[in-house]
């Protein structure tokens, strides 16, 4: 697979220079490939501690690998990695004379294909998002006032995460009308449409990202790269068909809105749509409504806050419809997760290294006033000039750093604005704390168990 | 405020605010004292999460070597060679590094036979860790509690079975 530009005439020397540059493009985009085969055909001989117990959608490779362990898995994410941060140089270096946009939408796809055929990666939580839907059209049981335990009988129920059976739902209203269409599929069938949804939305937030770069004036290769190549996002967000997928997928349709000329009528139509996406993605999921303040401070006009006010009266008039008051009551169930603790979050990393044995109410109150002051300073900067899509950007990575509540999909909740960003420092920041997020899983591989 | 910013063009409603109240449509480059502020606030605060970091791995790998022990413990003690073997680190507290590691005394499927706890504590010598005491469970017992606990034995178990 040839990755250089075509039609290109470069100088003698210069072309000598570079032809090293798509041979090792072409070599780290193996690199991430072979990886993320491994963990699929391995994650398809059926569940093990990073292989959720599910329907045997990926049985037809089980005969290939073997049973995917720590080591093997491990190994698999450090070797993608590295050749991401390799790709992702010689994007930032070399830009589409490394990397020609052909070769990086083959890479792109076949990734995609590789995850969307194999097994659920890492997390439970598409059969949680699966149960909620089957609670509401098969059983008739409001999903925002019981837990999966309410449908024990029900064939979803044995592959709900041990911890979420008791859990009402903590996602929008919009995500839970948008699942209902699919629970009479059946499980399997189900469990294949949420990876059709997650596929769908992870190619739109890319497509999204190559819009806005080039409307910023940025080169779209390195900040596609930076998304798409991106282990946790593959192996992880795509991996786990997280919703969060559609939750970026709105964000960035969002920002792709504001980046066209804001004179005139379409001006304003369009940041009004915008805001009502920023408002309908957190209806989704309630975090990306991060963004609006920030939106609304850069525009200054009426627009966006009636645009941002239209979709949340109907979205609440619909979810209270579907649902009642704990449909739209976010708030409460945003209180609730924000309780829990993770062995990955920072707050748990630092209680540990002051001593502590873990985090403490106390400690979440720190980190909830440690996040106020910082959002209040990304608006007072939103207010003098600072681009809202960075402050955004801040905002979401500081509410995961600070959460105590830490799972890799939500540090990937930042990287799409980041590498859109104004403010370079976003994606150094991004990409680090998701260096440190890597290190913190590599124990097993250090000390092994057995 | 370092960074010095164009005013709003269109003036507006907020024009009546002193100049350094008023909304930006962008930043101008200036000296940058603010950014240089926030860039030593971002270092700082990516040092510490490093260091959290890496003390955390160092930790767990340390815990991780432990649990190896406890198991090799239980095994050598039991002469029993089971895969199924659990660890608990809370019973005494995770500070005191004293764990308890339960598995069946006869063949059959985890936790359907009667199973013995040994309460492991002390450094790692040659692989090994010094058994303290211990109880029996019995057959079909999902989590070891006070009140299903019996024929406790050895120093410091006392008052942790039922009868």
């Amino acid at each position: 697979m040839s990755v250089a530009a075509a039609g290109e005439r470069l100088p003698l020397g210069v072309s000598r220079r570079l032809r090293w540059a798509p041979a090792l493009a072409s070599l780290f985009g193996l690199l991430v490939l072979a990886a993320t085969v491994e963990v699929v055909i391995d994650g398809s001989v059926g569940h093990s501690s990073l292989i959720p117990k599910q329907p045997a959608i990926a049985g037809w490779m089980s005969g290939i690998g073997e049973r995917l362990g720590f080591r093997v898995f491990l190994i698999a994410v450090l070797v993608s990695t590295a050749a991401y941060v390799g790709l992702l140089a010689l994007a930032f270096a070399k830009g589409e004379r490394a990397i020609s946009r052909r070769w990086l939408l083959a890479l792109i796809g076949v990734l995609h294909l590789v995850i969307f055929l194999g097994p659920v990666l890492i997390s439970t939580d598409v059969f949680s998002y699966i149960a909620y839907a089957r609670m509401g059209v098969e059983h008739g049981v409001n999903p925002y006032l019981h837990g999966p335990a309410s449908i024990s009988t029900d064939p979803i129920f044995k592959y709900v995460g041990h911890d979420w059976r008791n859990v009402a739902s903590a996602y929008g209203p919009l995500y839970t009308l948008i699942s209902y269409p699919l629970a009479p599929l059946g499980v399997s069938g189900a469990l294949w449409a949420m990876k059709v949804e997650a596929m769908l939305a992870s190619l739109g937030t890319l497509a999204l990202v190559w819009r806005c770069a080039k409307a910023r004036g940025l080169d779209p290769i390195p900040a596609v790269v930076a998304v798409a190549i991106n282990p946790l996002y593959v192996i992880y967000g795509l991996g786990g068909a997280h919703n969060d997928l559609i939750m970026m997928l709105a964000m960035m349709a969002a920002v792709a809105l504001t980046l066209t000329p804001r004179e005139g009528a379409g001006g304003e139509r369009r940041e009004a749509g915008a805001a009502a996406i920023i408002v309908a993605g957190a209806l989704t999921k309630a975090t990306v409504a991060a963004l609006l303040p920030f939106l609304i401070l850069s525009r200054r006009r009426l627009a966006p806050v009636l645009g941002a006010l239209g979709a949340l009266v109907a979205g609440a008039a619909i979810g209270y419809i579907a649902f009642g008051r704990h449909g739209v009551d976010l708030v409460s169930a945003l209180n609730r997760d924000a309780s829990f603790v993770s062995t990955d979050s920072f707050a748990n990393e630092i209680a540990h290294l002051f001593g502590k044995a873990g985090v403490f109410p106390v400690d979440h109150t720190l980190l909830k006033g440690a996040l106020v002051l910082i959002v209040l300073h990304l608006l007072w900067r939103t207010w003098r000039g600072y681009d809202w899509i960075s402050a955004s950007g801040w905002s979401l990575l500081a509410i995961s750093v600070t959460s105590t509540w830490l799972l890799a999909w939500y540090i990937l909740w930042p990287l799409p604005l980041a590498v859109v960003a104004r403010d370079r420092r976003l994606l150094v920041a991004t990409l680090l704390v998701q260096a440190m997020f890597v290190t913190h899983q590599m124990t097993p591989l250090i000390a092994p168990v057995s | 405020m370092s960074a010095p910013s164009t005013p709003d063009p269109g003036g507006g409603p907020w024009r009546r605010l002193p100049e350094r109240l008023r909304p930006r449509e962008r930043e101008l480059p200036g000296r940058g004292e603010l950014r240089i502020v926030e860039g030593a606030v971002l270092v700082l605060v990516a040092l510490l999460l490093a260091v959290a970091t890496v003390n955390d791995v160092v930790r767990q790998a340390g815990v991780n070597h432990r649990l190896v022990a406890d198991l090799r413990t239980w095994r050598h003690y039991t002469h029993h060679n089971y895969k199924n073997v659990t660890t608990d680190q809370l019973t005494f507290g995770a500070a005191t590094k004293r764990d308890v590691v339960c598995g069946n005394t006869v063949p059959g499927p985890p936790k359907q036979r009667t199973q013995i706890c040994l309460a492991v504590t002390g450094p790692t010598r040659a692989g090994l860790r010094t058994v303290s005491g211990g109880w029996y469970l019995p057959a079909g017992t999902e989590y070891d509690k006070r009140a299903v606990r019996y024929g406790c034995f050895g120093q410091g178990t006392v008052g942790l079975c039922r009868k």
